[in-house]
């Protein structure tokens, strides 16, 4: 009896020692991002959160009193539409870079051979250079004395330069031009890892290329679809700049609304709201997209 | 066998326009920065006086020399930290863990403008920390340290532990294995993480432009400020100096990958 007494004690102690030894590893490596995940995201979010539901004052003051309008205007009123049209948008964007990106990653899994190496070079690099300059280019290319206008009117093909900027087409552009790489990558990474010896297995069974493609190939590379996807959409809800240069002052979307209101208007409540009304929206949507979308596929493309 | 080429001929047609599409106006504003149009928008013959202006131009370089301070801290505390959490994300497994994890993802999947008007919020009306340096650095900090969690960590998964597990054993202090066997093993993707946060950080606009506040004019928020009054040469310049450095460095990082590879 004592001896087992002495052998649980014991073993009590070790657990112990254990787990301070535990606290103390998590202490030394995780106290800084721990530190700024509960002060620096947390702490921010809470607050705008908090300030969601105040009102602005006539000079742009917070009036500490309780109010569900800020919301109620996004939940019912005008600000509810441009949130709609920004998923619209960013849905479509998405589409597109699936249909120009698929087969860009397909091409170059397939095909690319020895040049494989400078064609994702050549992707990853629009990838990472300044977005704001890169969106600055596309302008100097379609902008009303842009480049595509002062072409088309000294070969005579037009007489009065088209308007392209500030359009419906002008925005999407922007954008499938913005995130295209993102959705390019994570395909070129799923076919990458593509078993070969499946796809053979399908034709020496009599499937056609085509049939091929859809049933197999496809299916397989779902989780870079997916990841692609997730990379793509989020960014495109929230943008701002591509809405601001493009769009003119016609076209709004969810993240230009959010600034508009934060660094021209200096309304904190109102531009709070639809921050967090914005990330609210997101983290359902991504939520909703794992669920359905298969973690296992997403984490495989991860 | 036929059939194959044709499909492979039409795909390689859609992935050259596609690549031009990505390419065309970044090569425009390479090829317009060496031209004598003064608005920077057509080819008027060759100059390089765009250049000599750009490098004599005092905004410019406040600006650029503000960028390279934030960049740089930036991816000293990032990396460091980045370093640690992944360290720690892999070694250890306790309650929360799960959350953890992806509350540091938080930064990177939220829009820039909810995290800049969060952190602007948070800066002005709760803590009082003066916009400028301090806030930028931390803005900063704050969205770069998930990615080079991510990348270390993604490395970490893919590495030999016997080493580490033999130095401890033959009687190392953790702390010399670190720094003799784990550190130097992990030395290349420390180095590639430290390699994109660089351009990361240098590159926010966004965030940047919510807590800068007046007078800390970086080199993206200057840009933008040129924007409003249409194209110049100057962004062409600046513009193109981006993506060389841009290509530059992704050179860089795919041989410092290729060397980690052949070394482990």
């Amino acid at each position: 009896m004592r001896a087992m007494d002495e052998i649980s004690v014991s073993q009590s102690q070790a657990q112990k020692r254990e787990k301070r030894k535990l606290a103390l590893n998590i202490a030394a490596y995780l106290c800084p991002i721990i530190i700024i995940v509960v002060v620096f995201v947390f702490a921010p979010l809470a607050i705008i959160l908090f300030f969601s539901f105040l009102k602005s004052g006539p000079y742009g003051q917070i009036v500490y009193t309780f109010t569900f309008e800020n919301i109620g205007a996004i939940l019912g009123g005008g600000y509810g539409k441009i949130f709609l049209q920004s998923i619209y948008l960013a849905f479509q964007t998405n589409l597109l870079c699936i249909l120009f990106g698929y087969p860009i990653a397909y091409y170059i899994t397939r095909f690319g051979g020895k040049w494989k190496t400078l064609w994702i070079f050549l992707i990853i690099v629009p990838s990472w250079s300044s977005y704001l300059i890169r969106l600055y280019a596309l302008k100097t290319l379609v902008g009303t004395k842009g480049t595509v206008n002062t072409l088309l009117m000294n070969l005579g093909i037009i007489s009065e330069p088209i308007q392209i900027l500030y359009t419906n087409f002008a925005v999407t552009m922007a954008l499938v031009f913005a995130w295209l790489p993102f959705m390019i990558l994570p395909i070129y990474a799923a076919l990458d890892g593509l078993d070969r010896s499946v796809l053979e297995a399908a034709t020496d069974l009599g499937a056609t290329p085509f049939r091929r493609f859809f049933r197999v190939t496809l299916p397989l590379t779902r989780g870079g679809l997916l990841a692609g996807s997730i990379l793509v959409f989020i960014p495109t809800v929230g943008e701002w700049l591509v809405p601001s240069i493009f769009g003119g002052s016609k076209i709004m979307m969810a993240g230009s609304l959010v600034a508009h209101k934060f660094t021209a208007v200096g309304n904190i409540p109102q531009g709070s709201s639809l921050a967090i009304m914005l990330a609210a929206m997101l983290v359902l949507i991504l939520y909703l997209t794992i669920k359905w979308g298969g973690r296992e596929a997403l984490e495989k493309a991860l | 066998m036929k059939k194959k080429r044709i499909a492979s001929k039409i795909l390689w047609v859609l992935s050259i326009l596609t690549l031009i599409f990505l390419w065309a106006p970044m090569i425009l504003i390479i090829v317009f920065s060496f031209s004598n149009n003064k608005y920077g928008s057509s080819w008027e013959g060759f100059t390089l006086k765009w250049y000599v202006k750009l490098f004599t131009n005092d905004q410019v370089r406040d600006a650029l020399m503000r960028s390279l301070i934030i960049a740089g801290v930036t991816v000293v505390v990032a990396t460091l930290i980045g370093t640690l959490t992944a360290y720690g994300l892999y070694k250890l497994n306790f309650k929360g863990k799960q959350f953890l994890r992806t509350s540091i993802l938080l930064p990177i999947v939220f829009p820039s403008v909810v995290t800049g008007s969060a952190l602007l919020v948070f800066f002005t009306r709760l803590v009082h920390i003066p916009l400028g340096y301090t806030s930028i650095i931390i803005a900063h900090i704050v969205f770069c340290s998930p990615l080079a969690v991510f990348i270390i960590l993604g490395r970490m998964q893919r590495f030999d532990w016997s080493w580490e597990e033999a130095a401890l054993d033959l009687g190392a202090t953790p702390f010399r294995t670190f720094l003799r066997v784990t550190g130097p093993q992990l030395l290349p993707a420390i180095m590639a993480s430290a390699m994109l946060i660089f351009p990361w950080s240098f590159d926010d606009f966004v965030i940047t432009y919510f807590v800068a506040g007046v007078g800390s004019t970086t080199l993206p928020i200057y840009v933008f400020s040129q924007l409003r009054f249409g194209a110049t040469p100057v962004i062409n310049t600046i513009g193109t100096l981006f993506v060389s450095i841009t290509m530059l460095g992704m050179v860089l990082v795919y041989f410092v990958q290729k060397m980690g590879k052949s070394n482990t």
